[in-house]
């Protein structure tokens, strides 16, 4: 009866066009044979697609073509996709980011999308990794470069008291599976957002702004210091001269950290990966020195 | 993962991770070729030959995504324009190290035309290189091809001033 709603009521292209504003909620093969015939092809919406304006939406790590804002593909239909057309009908006339709703797939509690949607505020359930919301939103920090390192260890852990795998025994096979997806999803987010290189990448790739992983340079002058430096640390002798050269190293480090915090706030781009390549070489070389010590 | 495992190859020998490469090939599925592994534990080539010697072609090259940096010298006689002996410093994973090697290996006796054409796709074939390795073959082509640039620009600049040495004694007789 509801199909019939749906149907007469509004045409299946604007319902599609529409919902691709509404965030997926991941869940477990759950496919209704009601479902398939309705929408066919299957589709599915992706919450990372709102967020970016790629013409490809990453789900898990693979990326997949969307058309036109929607991605259609994958073999397996989701039942809260089902529940959001026939209970949200109304949020699909008034949509903006703000009124973006998430259900609960537990309680059927409905959340705003902006709110840190990783325990239902209702029942406590836990709910499935939705992989629009960035680390920065996860560990509850500003989205900048300079963030303040300290708060996020305090942060970490309070999401880990939540989302522990080894608290949720009790739960259901699929309450236990998404604690375990969420814990290692802010075991990524803490350590990326820790340590100052992968922070830069990552926020840079938050921009769209992806780190060539095979190019090759042949810049003079930064090559000839770093092999100076590498030589130097391979030649020294002593703990004393091997913490000198790290003193010298945790300098640069700090100076390119500036630097590239500088040029991403002026969208400088060129300028924040060349900082990046710097902090990269510098932080390999204090790696082979730490292996010395 | 073996970029734990990258070390510095100078003249004087190895330190103990040799069998650190090793364990790891065997370990996991993902291995290290033979070949590989021989170039790390018996290095050919390693060292450094004086850069401002005029028959002297330095290529330094770097891989900033993974911190690689490699540099490949080439000693060339003059007269017959043949590579007479080549040398690297490679610091970075194995790969990088082994490729740098083979192209050392590769270049001596050959004529600095002749090098240009040796492509990465050739070196990762004999160190049978994975696919998330083939950056490091590239890095050896450009070390390659970067030393004889450098060669070759010597060669121009002293020829330019070679000419303007005759010039000027005939201005002054």
């Amino acid at each position: 009866m509801w199909k019939k709603k749906l149907y007469s009521s509004t045409p299946l292209l604007t319902i599609l066009l529409r919902t691709s504003k509404i965030p997926k909620i991941h869940s477990p093969n759950s496919v209704s044979h009601k479902n398939i015939t309705l929408l066919d092809p299957l589709l599915q919406t992706s919450a990372s697609f709102s967020s970016s304006s790629s013409p490809f939406v990453e789900i898990e790590g693979v990326s997949f073509p969307t058309v036109g804002g929607i991605f259609f593909g994958g073999p397996t239909f989701h039942r809260e996709n089902v529940n959001l057309f026939t209970k949200k009908k109304n949020s699909f006339c008034s949509e903006s980011k703000s009124a973006e709703k998430l259900q609960c797939w537990n309680c059927d509690a409905t959340a705003d999308g902006t709110t840190l949607f990783l325990v239902c505020q209702s029942c406590r359930s836990i709910q499935a990794v939705n992989h629009s919301i960035d680390y920065f939103q996860i560990l509850g920090v500003e989205r900048k470069y300079n963030i303040e390192v300290e708060k996020l260890e305090g942060k970490y852990k309070n999401w880990q008291k939540k989302l522990h795998p080894d608290l949720v025994h009790s739960k259901s096979q699929r309450e236990r599976e998404y604690a375990a997806e969420q814990s290692a999803r802010v075991i990524n987010a803490y350590r990326t957002l820790t340590d100052p290189l992968s922070r830069a990448i990552y926020i840079l790739k938050l921009e769209n702004v992806v780190v060539d992983e095979e190019e090759r340079i042949t810049d003079p002058e930064l090559l000839a210091e770093i092999m100076e430096l590498r030589e130097a640390v391979e030649e020294a002798e002593g703990n004393q001269a091997l913490n000198q050269i790290k003193a010298q190293i945790q300098d640069k480090m700090q100076y390119w950290c500036k630097s590239f915090e500088d040029a991403f706030l002026n969208k400088k781009y060129e300028d924040a990966i060349a900082s990046i390549q710097r902090m990269t070489y510098y932080k390999r070389a204090n790696e082979e020195i730490i292996k010395k010590l | 993962m073996l970029r734990h495992a990258s070390k510095m190859i100078l003249g004087q020998g190895l330190r103990s991770p040799p069998t650190r490469a090793v364990a790891v090939g065997a370990g996991t599925p993902r291995m290290y070729h033979e070949r590989v592994v021989d170039h790390y534990n018996n290095p050919r080539n390693v060292g450094s030959f004086d850069k401002n010697d005029p028959n002297v072609g330095t290529g330094l090259v770097g891989a900033p995504a993974c911190g690689d940096v490699m540099k490949l010298q080439i000693r060339v006689d003059d007269d017959t324009g043949k590579i007479v002996d080549a040398c690297f410093k490679t610091f970075g994973c194995g790969s990088a190290i082994a490729s740098s090697s083979v192209a050392t290996e590769w270049v001596k006796g050959k004529q600095t035309e002749e090098v240009l054409t040796i492509k990465n796709t050739e070196i990762a074939k004999h160190l049978s290189l994975p696919p998330v390795k083939l950056h490091c073959s590239m890095l050896a082509e450009d070390a390659i091809k970067a030393a004889v640039k450098d060669y070759e620009s010597k060669r121009a600049k002293s020829n330019a001033s070679e000419e303007a040495a005759p010039v000027e004694k005939a201005a002054d007789a």
